[in-house]
């Protein structure tokens, strides 16, 4: 009886377990089945058939080129301006962080400079030259020239000065002309530059914060080479020889400028007002010499 | 009754509507500026504008300018603008070249003030070509 009980669970049990082995056979197949149609090497060919993959391809690859350009843009707002753009900005900002000193607002009559300046250029072969002439109504500087933006010429002139002479409107634009050469010659900038402008003009500080003592420093030695320490004795020969070269062809020009050397000499020497004029721009009396054609000794 | 009050307020507006014509919109091109109250170079400020900035050019027979002076509205401000400031195009600026370098220098009103009037005070000129 009992061994009959127990062949009979034991049948049951062997029964039960190859029908749960037969469900677990059909369920995997299913799963398999799921798997195949998510598979996407199953239904590849007919993806490429219908172009769905070469667009999912293309759509990936544009928002790459998309993401790439976006922070191409991004990076570009982070970028140093040129050096050409960077004296234009450090001279005209030198200009308005010295407006009060310099007081170059103010209301003035009309003088006819800027057409008399650029007649004197296109005289003397000077095309496709832009400048600027800004007027001071202060003795604190008498003259000098800073680099605009992109190769334009910043002049500043003093009117207290001009008055003081009672200069012409020809003897006016020799002494733009004079500044407009020494500018051209290179002599502001080379006092000037810094190391930082050489090395960041034109680069990108994206991720880091603009060096703000690019600017400062060069402010600073603006301040030094236009209110301290002028130019030397050989800058001046040049300058002052390069007038003589190319007012030589105008004999009207070069006498005018001869004299014009004659009068801010004997004036400096007197008004203790321009004594610094000297130290600035070494000498009227030495520029008269430089031109002066050497007596022969016989 | 209520249309005998109504006309001298309806009067008001045409004469201010039909007689201004705009005649386009501009941009100005120096870094700042100034849009003047009369159409001088030493006039007062009414406010300053920056490179880039639209301004509506009008015509009106009731305002006279000197040909170099152009009457334009920028915001709610109706004044004047040197004709040699302006152009069709939108101009390349340095703030918009350089935005975050620009950004930087941090101008405060008084500087924002002197760089618009650097660019009234100037005698700007360029030499021809060959």
């Amino acid at each position: 009886m009992i061994s009959t009980f127990k062949a009979k669970r034991a049948l049951t049990s062997s029964l039960l377990l190859a029908s749960s082995l037969a469900l677990g056979q059909v369920e995997k197949l299913q799963e398999e089945k799921e798997l195949e149609v998510v598979d996407f090497k199953s239904i590849k060919q007919v993806l490429q058939k219908d172009g769905l993959s070469e667009s999912a391809v293309q759509k990936k690859k544009q928002t790459a080129v998309l993401k790439k350009e976006q922070t191409s843009i991004e990076r570009q707002r982070y970028q140093y301006p040129t050096e050409g753009e960077l004296w234009g900005l450090c001279s005209e900002y030198w200009l308005v962080k010295n407006a009060q000193l310099l007081v170059w607002d103010f209301v003035k009559p009309d003088y006819g400079i800027r057409e008399n300046f650029q007649a004197l250029l296109e005289k003397l072969g000077f095309y496709q030259k832009r400048f600027k002439v800004l007027l001071l109504n202060s003795p604190t500087l008498v003259r000098a020239s800073v680099p605009g933006f992109d190769d334009e010429t910043i002049l500043l002139l003093s009117v207290p000065f001009i008055r003081s002479l009672d200069l012409s409107k020809l003897e006016i634009s020799l002494l733009l002309l004079e500044d407009f050469l020494r500018l051209e010659a290179g002599h502001f900038k080379k006092a000037v530059a810094t190391e930082k402008l050489g090395r960041l003009a034109g680069t990108n500080f994206y991720g880091a914060k603009p060096d703000q003592a690019l600017v400062e420093e060069i402010l600073r030695k603006y301040d030094e080479q236009i209110h301290r320490k002028g130019f030397t004795f050989q800058q001046q020969f040049e300058v002052t020889k390069k007038m003589d070269s190319y007012l030589k062809a105008h004999p009207e020009l070069w006498n005018t400028y001869f004299k014009l050397l004659g009068k801010i000499d004997r004036f400096v020497k007197v008004n203790t007002q321009y004594k610094d004029y000297v130290r600035m721009y070494p000498a009227p009396e030495m520029q008269l010499k430089w031109l002066s054609p050497e007596e022969k000794v016989l | 009754m209520w249309i005998l009050l109504l006309l001298p307020v309806l009067a008001l507006a045409e004469t201010t509507a039909t007689d201004e014509k705009v005649v386009g919109v501009f941009y100005f091109k120096p870094i700042f500026g100034h849009v003047h109250q009369s159409s001088s170079r030493a006039s007062a400020s009414l406010t300053t504008i920056q490179c880039s900035h639209p301004l509506k050019v009008l015509e009106s027979s009731k305002v006279q300018a000197s040909p170099e002076w152009a009457y334009v509205q920028a915001a709610d401000h109706r004044g004047f603008v040197l004709k040699e400031f302006l152009s069709e195009k939108r101009p390349e600026c340095v703030m918009g070249k350089y935005p975050k370098y620009f950004d930087s220098f941090n101008l405060d009103l008084s500087e924002l003030y002197y760089w618009g009037r650097l660019n009234d005070q100037y005698l700007q000129g360029e030499t021809r070509a060959h």
